[in-house]
């Protein structure tokens, strides 16, 4: 009932919004095996087709004109909810699409759902590749100022660690979108675990983020799972146990965002906090051991200036789903070393808006007319913050970070800027 | 039959030695009988020959002796008739033959000698003496006849002393044979003693309870002696006949001293052994009224005679088996049924093979009743014990208090060869029995019982069992045991789903129902805040069903829906609803023999102490809900001046610091209750369920669990202390969650009535004024808060110091786990180091 509604012919249809601009993806879905699973009332495509052109500011516009509609089909959602608890939004930060109009989406919640929790799965870029959306520096900067006022938390899955995870631990010589997605799939389904078999704790979203996000700004968590299997692997039989799964998801490769692995800082990065979601048979017990011995080994390192440890919630594994393993496991964690992530976005903003490069596709629409670029510069000023904030939680003296005049840490945060360039 | 020939011998003897010398037969009986009691008492006596008993010496004495005599063919003869007999007889009996006959050869002569014998009252000798011829002249019965009346001529010419003094000897031997008892009248009088009854002489004597015979009857000490030892037998005979009367004659209505099927059971046992005792006495009383034969008289004497020596042999062996049935009338004396055949089965350890068949005897009879009681109980549930006598006791209970309460082992009647494992079993089995009939309404316990009987061999039937077949008792109960108790376990699972019940109690009384917990704390929570005294129990009720519509509770079972019920707890004028809302389950019969009363009373008391830890983790999401990061983080103070936007930060960040350790330690407190307390605690239980095999099992695990969950959940006894600071700890959060409220409430009004007037930025002096004055409320606001968040927190801190320092104290293992959860990063050590 949390994620499904009965309708009156018997059948379970998701509680589900597909919004696009342009029909090429939608179209697929409504001409796959999946077809009649959505509400029909629930898809929104854009009439004249055309996209957001890899244009946050076109993305945004689009969603100031199409509000109306696309809040009509969110509050009958809600209307028809017993007890809503907030929202899940799925998007990407590079586009124009899911990181203009999603932009806007989050505005238009936050303001009129202001109670209701925002939570976001957002894909971030590969930067390995060359980019085909030669602007994405800006439609990121733009949609992460959103994602730090705007959201209550943010799931961080990116393309550049999912692709490195498809290579090197699938093996796959050239993953395609598919396998990638189904690697967020499984995060996605393995973090609601607990919301669609409810047990004695976390059984709100609410309950699961309360002790994820104990500093507000700081609500960007990034994802491990483990074990990872593609289809063509499910002839591999494993016998896991509970200290095999905390122990695994704790090590670098399993982590699905590429900063965790930069070794230059590595030292200095902590953990806020930690949740395990376990799937499986699992005895109670083992639960206790594992801690124990990841505590003895000192395999998790900690911030100092607050209690913290890892929590531990056990699930039910779906009856529908074949798995080759007894045990796997998901980690949700809140780790200092996502501020990497944000300053390569930041050095990557930089250098396009120092050559003023493909401004004019963003002046043509209102919040940029006149050439008015404010909006660049109040998203970079927010993003600096963050990463300045997170940074300061390595510090054991990070309760009295803040108080001190803005000008200095404006310093700070501009010197921090130029190392990272 | 030694002593017979060796009477018969001397009376021979006597008779040949006196025979000659009678004359008319005029006294000659009483001349015999004088003759014979001195020869008996010269016999009896330890008078022994002065001489070495020398055959050859004397032979060659006594051949001397006739040659000397002028004798020689005599001595010749004498030599050649000891030769011959030499041949024939024994060494050792050979002289005193010959020391016999010498000295009666010496003593007839030194009769002739003297004038007169003073021993022996033979008539014939002073004839000898007036004849005054040979000695050897004398015997010949031709000389006797020429005599004159030797009477008149002796007592004539004898002083008259010598007269006197032969009267008195005749007349003190006329008086001992008067007064002395014949042996057949002690036998006889011995026989009526051995019924319990007065003789003529033996009779009982009170003053010293025994047998005896009066002082004043004259017999000899041995005698006597004899005849008290056979008659001890009568005496103890006497005391098992009045134990079989006393009991038998016992008043029915008198119900406190009825006579019990056991007690029954050994009268008759002891009386069947008296019949046997009655026979004998009947034959041996037929053996006395055959004389006592006389010495040397054989003709018309029966073999089959008794006298006090037959007497005590034919007595030995029932006095023995007698002393065995007084002694154990004296052990029961007073006792009843299992006590009872325990003391005889006691007495019955003896290695006397006569012994063990006696004792086997009686108590197959005795604990007959027993077995059959067992048997009726362990194959059909029935407590036939009309007077109380079997180990096994009843009393009037409700239903759910009948497996407890409603049959108990009473351990004085439980005999010693039944072991109290057997009698456990024996208990559970026909208590299961019992509580399938009259708690679950079953009746295929009867198959059970049938298929045990006729696994182990024998009936339902009576009579099937007895005492020495306790291995065969043993294979019954432990086959009847086992198969009952499989199917009262079948019926507790299949039929009344026992371990879904308890499944249903973990989850909405333990609160392992998350979802449907977090919604009826929603739902209620607003009614809880109210006075207890003016909240409606209908619409908690009403609440509550909501709240199952609601949640995943709404796919439970329609019967385990139906037993979920609100309960409000004794409540006084101070307290409010959450103090005193409860949740209840309604167990029904047969589960509320598991969940009786009491035990529900601790379920509450476990659903009160986790619901008050639901409601503070509950509040904590609250508080986080208010200041979630999209509210906060786009604050317009963020963007104000930097007096205004220090003071914001630095309150913000006291409050999420205070925030996250309280919610540090509730999520980890409430994880350590879930795994450590509820979830291990059930995996547990959950394998003791599958594995019981009997309801005790069953409930003894269900014990367990819960007691581990108190103990494990800080409501024990040992851990009071602990609990009201973690209290202290839950109040302190509450009121961080009252004040949170106020504070961001206050918060998001200001910052609305920014917003408004940030719109009018066309009036000038008014806007400034209004800004100025709100900013000026903001500091106040910020003011007090950090106040208030410096108070509370130092009131937390101070709580979870104590709490923390007390986890290493307490002694259950497992909260060792919780010190190690909540301080995982040794955070609180160091805070703790470094002040």
């Amino acid at each position: 009932d949390v994620f499904f509604y009965q309708a009156d012919d018997q059948h379970f249809i998701p509680r589900s919004l597909l919004i696009d601009l342009e029909p090429r993806v939608i179209n697929g879905i409504q001409n796959s095996e999946y077809r009649n699973l959505y509400n029909h009332e629930n898809i929104f495509v854009a009439e004249h087709g055309g996209g957001a052109g890899n244009n946050w500011a076109s993305g945004y516009h689009q969603g100031e004109q199409f509000v109306d509609d696309i809040m009509d089909m969110v509050d009958r959602e809600a209307d028809g909810s017993d007890s809503l608890e907030g929202f899940v939004l799925c998007h990407s930060i590079a586009g124009g699409t899911g990181s203009g109009m999603g932009s806007y989406l989050l505005e238009t919640l936050n303001d009129r759902y202001s109670k209701k929790l925002v939570q976001t799965y957002s894909v971030f870029p590969n930067q390995v590749e060359t980019s085909d959306v030669v602007v994405q520096p800006y439609n990121s900067l733009l949609t992460l100022k959103r994602l730090t006022l705007n959201a209550d938390c943010v799931v961080v899955l990116d393309n550049t660690a999912l692709n490195r995870i498809a290579v090197e631990r699938l093996h796959l010589s050239n993953p395609t979108f598919a396998q990638t997605n189904s690697l967020v799939s499984t995060v996605m389904s393995a973090s609601t675990t607990t919301l669609r078999y409810p047990g004695y704790m976390n059984n709100d979203l609410v309950g699961l983020l309360a002790s994820l996000i104990p500093t507000p700004r700081c609500h960007f968590l990034m994802t491990g799972y483990t074990p990872l299997t593609v289809e063509r692997q499910v002839n591999m039989i494993r016998k896991t146990t509970v200290l095999d799964v905390m122990r695994r998801l704790l090590q670098t490769k399993n982590i699905m965002v590429s900063s965790y692995a930069r070794t230059k800082e590595a030292s200095q990065a902590k953990y806020i906090s930690i949740l395990n979601i376990i799937q499986g048979e699992v005895d109670p017990t083992q639960v206790h051991e594992s801690l124990q011995r990841i505590r003895e080994r000192k395999l998790v390192n900690f911030i100092d200036w607050a209690p913290a440890s890892i929590q531990v919630a056990l699930s039910r594994k779906s009856p529908y789903v074949q798995t080759t393993h007894r045990v796997s496991g998901l980690m949700l964690a809140n780790h200092t070393s996502i501020r990497h992530l944000f300053s390569k976005c930041l050095g990557q903003y930089e250098k396009l808006r120092k050559k003023q490069a493909f401004l004019d596709n963003y002046r043509k629409f209102p919040m940029f007319a006149d050439n008015d670029l404010s909006e660049f510069d109040e998203s970079r000023e927010i993003i600096e913050s963050l990463v300045d904030e997170y940074k300061a939680c390595e510090s054991p003296d990070y309760i009295k970070w803040g108080m001190e005049d803005p000008g200095e840490a404006n310093v700070v945060a501009a010197l921090d800027s130029k190392l990272v360039v | 039959m030694t002593d017979q020939q060796t009477q018969d011998l001397v009376k021979e003897l006597v008779h040949r030695l006196l025979s000659a010398a009678e004359s008319g037969g005029r006294g000659g009986g009483r001349d015999t009988g004088g003759a014979l009691r001195f020869a008996h008492r010269i016999l009896s006596s330890r008078l022994a020959p002065a001489v070495l008993p020398d055959e050859h010496a004397l032979a060659e004495s006594i051949k001397r002796r006739l040659a000397a005599s002028g004798r020689p063919d005599d001595a010749l003869s004498f030599a050649d008739l000891h030769s011959k007999l030499s041949v024939r007889a024994r060494p050792a009996s050979l002289w005193p033959l010959l020391y016999l006959l010498d000295s009666l050869s010496s003593q007839y002569r030194a009769a002739a000698a003297a004038s007169c014998l003073p021993n022996l009252p033979i008539a014939a000798l002073p004839q000898n003496a007036t004849s005054g011829t040979a000695p050897g002249a004398g015997v010949r019965p031709g000389s006797r006849t020429h005599g004159a009346p030797p009477g008149g001529l002796v007592l004539v010419s004898k002083d008259p002393d010598n007269i006197r003094e032969i009267a008195l000897r005749e007349y003190t031997e006329l008086v001992i044979d008067e007064t002395e008892v014949s042996e057949a009248a002690l036998v006889r009088d011995v026989l009526y003693a051995c019924q319990g009854i007065d003789g003529r002489y033996v009779r009982y004597d009170k003053s010293v309870d025994s047998y005896d015979l009066p002082d004043g009857v004259r017999v000899p000490r041995s005698t006597r002696t004899l005849v008290r030892k056979l008659c001890e037998l009568g005496w103890l005979f006497s005391k098992v006949r009045g134990f079989i009367s006393d009991n038998i004659s016992r008043s029915p209505s008198d119900a406190a001293t009825e006579v019990g099927t056991v007690t029954q059971a050994f009268c008759s046992a002891l009386q069947e052994e008296l019949s046997d005792y009655y026979k004998l006495l009947a034959v041996l009383e037929s053996y006395s009224l055959n004389p006592i034969p006389t010495p040397g008289s054989d003709s018309g004497v029966s073999s089959n005679y008794l006298s006090l020596r037959r007497l005590a042999v034919w007595l030995a062996e029932p006095a023995v088996r007698m002393r065995l049935m007084a002694v154990l009338v004296d052990g029961c004396r007073g006792l009843r049924g299992g006590a009872m055949a325990g003391v005889i089965h006691g007495h019955a350890q003896h290695g006397d093979p006569m012994f063990q068949e006696f004792m086997g005897r009686l108590l197959r009879r005795v604990c007959s009743p027993l077995f059959e009681m067992v048997r009726s109980w362990v194959l059909e549930g029935e407590l036939e014990d009309v007077f109380a006598e079997f180990f096994i006791v009843g009393q009037p209970v409700k239903a759910e208090s009948l497996w407890r309460e409603g049959y108990l082992i009473q351990s004085d009647m439980l005999p010693a060869f039944i072991s109290p494992v057997l009698a456990k079993r024996i208990l559970r089995t026909g208590k299961s029995i019992n509580f399938l009939r009259v708690c679950c309404d079953d009746s295929g316990w009867a198959d059970a019982a049938a298929e045990a009987a006729a696994y182990v061999g024998t009936t339902t039937s009576r009579g099937g069992l007895g005492y020495g077949e306790t291995d065969a008792l043993e294979a019954l109960v432990v086959e009847a045991a086992k198969r009952i108790d499989r199917h009262l376990m079948d019926v507790i699972h299949k039929r009344y789903r026992f371990k879904d019940h308890c499944l249903a109690i973990k989850r909405y009384l333990l609160l392992g129902q998350g979802d449907f917990v977090q919604y009826l704390m929603d739902v209620v929570g607003p009614e809880l805040s109210e006075p207890a005294n003016r909240i409606s129990s209908f619409q908690l009720a009403g609440l509550l069903e909501t709240a199952i519509r609601a949640s995943n509770a709404q796919y439970d079972d329609c019967d385990i829906l139906d037993r979920i019920k609100v309960k409000m707890m004794d409540h006084g004028d101070g307290d409010r609803g959450w103090d005193v809302f409860s949740l209840e389950y309604d167990a029904r019969v047969p589960l509320d023999t598991v969940f009786t009363a009491s035990v529900m009373k601790m379920y509450l008391k476990v659903f009160n102490f986790l619901w008050k830890l639901k409601r503070v983790d509950h509040s904590l999401t609250g508080v986080w809900k208010t200041m979630k990061p999209n509210c906060i983080v786009s604050s317009p103070f963020y963007k104000e001046g930097t007096s205004i936007r220090a003071q914001f930060v630095s309150v913000l960040r006291k409050c999420q610091v205070l925030f996250n350790e309280m919610n540090h330690f509730v999520t980890n407190f409430q994880y350590y209750i879930m795994f450590e307390v509820l979830e291990v605690s059930w995996a547990r239980f959950s394998d003791e369920m599958d594995a019981a095999k009997d309801l005790d099992d069953l409930l003894l695990a269900h014990d367990k669990y819960l007691n581990s969950i108190l103990e494990k959940a800080l409501l024990g006894e040992h851990s009071q202390g602990l609990l009201r600071n973690l209290f202290e700890l839950f109040d302190i959060i509450l009121q961080f969650r009252s004040h949170a409220d106020r504070w961001f409430e206050r918060i998001y009004e200001l910052q609305l009535r920014g917003k408004g007037k940030s719109k009018s930025k066309d009036t000038g002096s008014w806007f400034d004024g209004g800004r100025k004055a709100m900013i000026q409320l903001a500091g106040e606001l910020f003011w007090k808060m950090g106040e208030d968040l410096d108070s509370i927190a130092k009131d937390y801190t101070a709580s979870l110091d104590a709490f923390i320092t007390q986890l290493p104290m307490q002694q259950h293992v497992d909260l060792k786990f919780l010190l190690f959860r909540l301080d995982f990063t040794e955070y609180y050590s160091r805070v703790s180091s470094n002040k």
